[in-house]
């Protein structure tokens, strides 16, 4: 906990505290050519990319997470400080779980393993109606199918016709459409309810 | 008593098959969406245009047959039939082509559910009720003997139809819970700024725009700092692994004024630090 | 064709967990979540006839299953070449809607990605982001 405050207080002073070099660097001074030469993506377009590995959690050992993927493939993940880790919010990696399904993009390492840059767990991105509202429950027809979004206030999202999101989810409507990013809880038919989307 | 609400059953099945195949006869969206319906799934594209023509064509002649004099028994064992028919193509549908739009009772693409099924099933037993209890009794002499128990009985049965069909719930039932949403205010809504605003600001920011390209992650980690959030990225600056700290103004709309710097992770040293000159401390 | 601006998400497909189960293989039948494909609304007349880009005034070329696109994040240059693997997204359901980064806007969803294809470019979380979309 120590080590956090204290790495914490270390980036804040970086991005706050660093006036001196702020000056020597100034917007501008990244060319915007250099930043934007990133690695090009090489994969063959329609075929399946080494860099990412998707399925659902078998074993949880030290930091390495096994996938059983869902074409029967089996992935080995090393999740490193580095890495992003996604369960309905930026969260830690105590917090993942057998039987989490995941998407990982990371960098594959000549043995095969799968060093993880991102990781996001249970995370779902779906369009849906909204067929009925309860007391912080969406009940959704996704595709004819029946879910339940659960929307947890302060950390649920709105986004309204492309406005900057807010907290208050109340201008939704019953038979809208909505897009959703949420995560899914293993096994029943049931999210959280991340950022919902809504047309106008 | 029995045998004359028995023979209303052909008018109300034969009303429901003529209204059915009016869409698929008719209605040109519906057509165009068959190929993405259940049955171009099961059938694929090219047959499923004619197939459904000629069910809508069948639907159309015993519809009439049902709804104009004579009323022999055979009328209603066929409806019967044809709605068991249906029952069956709509499980296997939601089986085989899960999510496809039904193509029932109107041009609206509307999924095969349980509604829907229970729909078929139910006409299957009004047919099946009126084969066995009408004893080929026609439905208007009905009407004319007992019209109020008539008219009560088809409103009943039309009722049920439509509580049965999803096509129709955007003309009742979404009316209704629209209004139990505004009388009871299920999603008062919550407070404060999420994540999410803020990231979307951090991404309109020059700051974002000079080192996406290096970021390697999603978001790793993010706090508030009055008046700013903190959101934190993985990054690779000259070949080596660092953290991209933003710092986003929390309360206010300012991408301009968003930061950022770029920590190496294995020394601490910041690498990188870029603040709009305008707004540098 | 000429680059279209518009929107990206992504969508999942083939056997997977979740509520995505029910998704299948997409409409060309080779859908996968973890290969470098999308969906384009205009893929066939019957998707077009779902999508229809044209009530928000976009207009997007018919390509079939197979085709190749290059999607580009307009906030980081990112790119990524998939092929048309279903028919999606639904664009007329979200007509008008915007996404920015910095000057660069999309109007209107153009495009779903593969949770493979899109993760090579941005961040799942983020669920949409301006983008273009070229043949070359």
């Amino acid at each position: 906990m120590a080590n956090t405050m204290d790495r914490r207080r270390l980036l804040s002073t970086a991005v706050l505290g660093g006036a001196g070099i702020a000056g020597a660097t100034a917007l501008g001074s990244l060319a915007p050519e250099a930043a934007f030469a990133a690695e090009p993506v090489k994969v063959v377009p329609g075929q399946p990319d080494p860099n990412f590995a998707e399925g659902r959690v078998t074993t949880i050992n030290g930091s390495v997470v096994l996938l059983a993927g869902s074409d029967g493939a089996l992935y080995r993940i090393q999740v490193t400080n580095g890495t992003s880790i996604w369960k309905f919010q930026p969260t830690t990696f105590d917090r993942l779980e057998k039987g989490d399904g995941m998407y990982v993009r990371g960098v594959r390492l000549p043995d095969g393993t799968l060093a993880a840059d991102s990781l996001w767990a249970n995370i779902v991105n779906l369009t849906a109606h909204i067929a009925s509202v309860g007391r912080n429950v969406l009940h959704l027809d996704h595709h004819g199918r029946r879910l339940i979004g659960h929307v947890v206030p302060g950390t649920t999202a709105a986004v309204y016709n492309g406005t900057p999101a807010i907290s208050d989810i109340s201008l939704l409507r019953v038979g809208g459409h909505v897009q959703i990013i949420g995560a899914w809880h293993p096994d029943t038919n049931e999210i959280s309810i991340a950022t919902v989307y809504a047309a106008n | 008593m029995l045998q004359s609400m028995a023979a209303l059953q052909s008018l109300l099945i034969g009303v429901v098959l003529i209204w059915s195949a009016r869409i698929k006869l008719l209605d040109r969206r519906a057509a165009d969406q068959v190929g993405t319906s259940a049955l171009g799934t099961l059938l694929g594209s090219g047959r499923a245009v004619p197939a459904y023509r000629l069910l809508g064509g069948v639907e159309l002649v015993l519809g009439i047959l049902l709804v104009v004099p004579p009323a022999p028994v055979a009328e209603p064992v066929a409806a019967s039939t044809l709605a068991a028919g249906f029952v069956g193509y709509l499980w296997y549908a939601r089986r085989a082509a899960p999510g496809s739009s039904c193509g029932c009772l109107s041009a609206k693409a509307t999924p095969v559910t349980g509604r829907s099924i229970a729909r078929a099933g139910g006409l299957a037993l009004a047919g099946l009720l009126g084969a066995v209890a009408a004893g080929g009794g026609y439905w208007l002499s009905a009407v004319v003997d007992q019209p109020a128990a008539s008219v009560a009985l088809l409103l009943a049965e039309v009722a049920a139809l439509v509580a049965l069909s999803p096509e129709f719930d955007a003309a009742w039932l979404l009316p209704l819970r629209r209004l139990r949403a505004r009388l009871t205010h299920p999603l008062r809504g919550g407070s404060g700024i999420p994540l999410l605003a803020s990231v979307q600001q951090l991404q309109l920011s020059g700051a974002y725009r000079q080192v996406a390209a290096l970021l390697t992650s999603d978001v790793r980690e993010h706090w508030l700092e009055q008046p700013w959030r903190m959101v934190c990225y993985s990054a690779r600056y000259q070949g080596r692994p660092a953290t991209a700290i933003f710092a986003v103004p929390a309360a206010d709309a300012a991408p301009e004024r968003v930061r950022v710097a770029l920590v190496d992770d294995s020394t601490g040293a910041t690498l990188l630090s870029l603040t709009d000159p305008a707004y540098a401390s | 064709m000429a680059a279209v601006t518009g929107e990206v998400s992504w969508f999942c497909c083939g056997s997977a967990w979740g509520p995505c189960a029910s998704t299948g293989r997409g409409a060309c039948g080779t859908c996968t979540s973890g290969n470098f494909q999308h969906a384009w609304p205009n893929a066939s007349a019957a998707c077009l006839a779902i999508t229809r880009p044209d009530t928000c005034g976009t207009s997007l070329s018919r390509r079939t299953c197979g085709f190749v696109h290059y999607t580009t994040n307009l906030c980081n240059g990112a790119r990524v070449g998939t092929s048309i693997a279903d028919c999606g997204p639904q664009t007329d359901l979200f007509c008008g809607e915007r996404a920015c980064c910095g000057s660069s806007c999309g109007t209107n969803r153009i495009i779903d990605l593969t949770p493979a294809a899109y993760s090579a470019i941005a961040s799942l979380s983020t669920g949409l982001r301006p983008c273009s979309v070229n043949t070359v």
